[in-house]
């Protein structure tokens, strides 16, 4: 009874191939057993904490220390638009912060766009299929020369494997979770599941931070804007505000002629009654045109357009505002009249750069602009008889086609070198 | 018949493979390394393994059709479609040549960028000897390169 | 199957006549299926259509061995899990070549695996090819 020695080397063959296979599913269920305990530990350092930096920088720790990604990071979508920014990275040597990637472009933003995981491991073979395609349909005219290229997509030059999980929160996007490697075929299914796990966990952490900030900063901002206003900067996203920066801005500056004359002489109720009055009429405009009130002392008002909203018709605002402004008031003063108060509007409004940002002191904190600007527009309220609004020439240079103005020869202003010649709005010409 | 860019391409290096079916009309698959066109620019030798050769030989046998498709790294490909003519073992002039053309495979490879740990097992990795010279006449060449015009009648 | 290496497809027309292609990837749906990504109206689509056997051809690009597998098509997909996966994957490498909207993934091809064999006699083994120089 001799064995055939072919039969015996195949089944030698096939009981190795089978331990192989054994061998890989313990090494896989102990790693999953392992993994699965420490990612429990992670979620509740993870759900423990609100700050949002300090959640993002567990959850990749644990992708490299536990999963052993080396490379990751989380891209976060803001409220208002279709852009993922990376919030935090982790295994590269240039942060790329502030980074950003559109949905649906590349992988992690068709990720965000289909909300759905996705795992790749032949970048670039499949780069070079598409990209040699693409020359010949070029060639054929079928297809126009590729513009410029796009900003490159954050992350390793000659990624190959990329994993990567959409972060959602009921139905809602929060962001994207993606692990990348130069290595073809680094991710496996397994990869998969732990990651969607940990994903999970992240997104509600992510999400309950980001709230929790966003409650934080919308309770700061509304000390010194209005509710809508600081709704608006953020859900914008855009950069806080408070923090010092210059921009161009309008400015308007606004009191009322015969005011200190008033104050003197009249009751203590009726000088509330008629700031009352007057602060409610004036700042309804302000926050139907947008504006942002710096300040108001008393009678004076300090308004002014493209910050911390940017806007393109900043001066067009602002005169469009005073007009109306000047109609209210006016109706204002025939009631004051009436009751003997001698108080007229008078309106200055310039155009320049200033400084502006968070001025004052613990406890008492205002939003605030200084600039060439801000002393002009002053000077030019100063200067107006009762019931102008003085502009100066640059801002006439954006609103010139709207208005009717008359010229008032020179004025010198403190700080500015060479005097200004201002104009007054007569009117508009066309209906507000 | 064959155009002159194909003939270079067979003439390599290129990733060559050859498709049969038998009776029931199930394909078969065997890769070849190196071929030959004739001087006759019709009849054309391509060499496989012998160790793969049984089934495709069979089948050629059998109904003579055959497809043989020819590729570069960089996409290029096309495929000539014939009926078999003959076959017989490879000699020592055929290994000299699909030796060299293993070589210029594993170059072509890595200039198309793979990179090197890849390439060359691949490359080198291909069988061929013992090896049987599998000849046949082509008579439709196509374009195969994926893009605009994939599929259309070269010759 | 992951596609680092180009995979071959034979197929055969009704009137008996093979057709044999690359394929930039095979992918895997269960044990037993597995799918082609359909994207340019071609010969083999409309060979398994008319017949649907097939042999395609993988090389594991980590062992290098090369695999044959017999193929029986089962159906064409335009929606679903398995459409999906590989409609994402087409559309990322797409959009970073500047090719969005234009490159899209037309039915992902569904076969029944009926036979899975390494191809014997074809591949020399890594470890036996000699080093470079």
């Amino acid at each position: 009874m001799s064995a055939d020695p072919r039969d015996t080397s195949e089944l030698r063959e096939q009981i190795a191939l089978n331990q192989q296979a054994i061998d890989r599913l313990n090494r896989d269920l102990a790693r999953k057993s392992d993994e699965i305990q420490i990612i429990q530990q992670i979620s509740s350092e993870i759900t423990s904490t609100l700050d949002l930096d300090e959640v993002l920088g567990i959850v990749l720790r644990a992708m490299d220390t536990v999963l052993g990604f080396a490379h990751s990071m989380i891209l976060l979508k803001d409220l208002g638009d279709d852009i993922l920014r990376v919030a935090a990275t982790r295994g590269y040597v240039d942060q790329a912060a502030g980074a950003q990637v559109r949905l649906g472009e590349g992988v992690i933003g068709v990720v965000g766009e289909r909300r759905r995981m996705m795992r790749i491991g032949n970048i670039g073979a499949s780069m070079r299929y598409l990209r040699s395609v693409r020359a010949r349909m070029e060639a054929a005219g079928e297809v126009a020369p590729a513009e410029a290229p796009a900003a490159a997509l954050p992350g390793l030059a000659d990624v190959q494997s990329q994993l990567a999980l959409p972060l959602t929160v009921k139905d809602r996007l929060v962001g994207v979770l993606a692990v990348e490697s130069q290595t073809p075929n680094a991710f496996d299914e397994l990869d998969e599941i732990l990651l969607r796990i940990v994903g999970n966990q992240a997104a509600t952490a992510i999400d309950n931070a980001r709230t929790y900030q966003m409650v934080e900063q919308l309770g700061r901002l509304k000390r010194f804007f209005s509710p809508q206003l600081a709704d608006l900067i953020i859900r914008g996203g855009a950069d806080d505000p408070l923090k010092t920066h210059r921009r161009e801005v309008t400015v308007v500056f606004l009191d009322l002629r015969g005011f200190t004359a008033f104050a003197e002489t009249s009751e203590p109720e009726e000088l509330m009654g008629v700031l009352h009055e007057y602060h409610a009429e004036m700042g309804r405009l302000i926050l139907a045109h947008e504006g942002t009130l710096e300040r108001f002392t008393g009678d004076g008002m300090m308004i002014f357009f493209n910050d911390p909203l940017p806007m393109p018709d900043a001066a067009e605002r602002a005169v469009r505002m005073a007009v109306t402004m000047r109609d209210r008031a006016a109706e204002l003063s025939v009631r004051w009249r009436r009751k003997g108060y001698e108080l007229d509007l008078g309106i200055g409004i310039a155009k320049g750069f200033a400084t502006i940002g968070a001025i004052g002191f613990e406890g008492r904190w205002d939003y605030g602009a200084i600039g060439t600007v801000t002393n002009l527009a002053a000077r030019l309220c100063g200067e107006a008889k009762p019931g102008q609004i003085l502009i100066s020439p640059r801002v006439l240079l954006e609103v010139e086609h709207l208005l009717e103005v008359e010229e008032l020869g020179l004025l010198t202003v403190k700080g500015l070198a060479r005097p200004v010649r201002p104009l007054n709005v007569v009117r508009l010409r066309d209906p507000v | 018949m064959i155009p002159d860019r194909v003939v270079e391409v067979l003439h390599g290096p290129s990733y060559i493979q050859l498709g049969s079916r038998d009776d029931a009309l199930r394909p078969a698959h065997t890769m070849a390394v190196g071929a030959l066109v004739h001087d006759d620019r019709r009849t054309v030798t391509v060499f496989v393994p012998a160790a793969r050769s049984e089934r495709v030989l069979r089948d050629l046998a059998g109904n003579g059709r055959v497809a043989v498709g020819v590729a570069l790294a960089s996409h290029e490909a096309y495929q000539l479609k014939g009926t078999y003519v003959s076959s017989r073992p490879t000699d020592d002039a055929d290994r000299v040549r699909q030796e060299a053309y293993r070589a210029a495979l594993l170059q072509s490879a890595l200039e198309a960028g793979y990179p090197d740990a890849l390439a060359r097992p691949f490359c080198l990795g291909f069988a061929y000897t013992p090896g049987v010279a599998i000849t046949f006449r082509a008579e439709e060449v196509f374009l195969q390169t994926p893009g605009p015009g994939a599929g259309s009648l070269l010759a | 199957m992951q596609g680092v290496i180009p995979s071959h497809v034979v197929t055969c027309s009704h009137d008996g006549t093979p057709n044999a292609s690359a394929i930039s990837q095979v992918y895997y749906v269960d044990p037993d299926h597995v799918a082609l990504s359909h994207q340019f109206f071609n010969k083999t689509k409309r060979n398994i259509e008319e017949n649907p056997r097939a042999v395609v051809w993988v090389v594991n690009p980590e062992t290098f061995e090369s695999w044959d597998l017999e193929l029986e098509f089962v159906r064409s997909e335009t929606s679903g899990s398995v459409f999906e996966v590989m409609e994402m994957q087409i559309e990322a490498i797409a959009s970073m070549v500047g090719m969005k909207g234009i490159f899209k993934l037309r039915a992902a091809d569904i076969f029944r695996v009926i036979s899975a064999a390494k191809a014997v006699g074809e591949r020399i083994p890594p470890a036996e090819i000699p080093a470079p120089r």
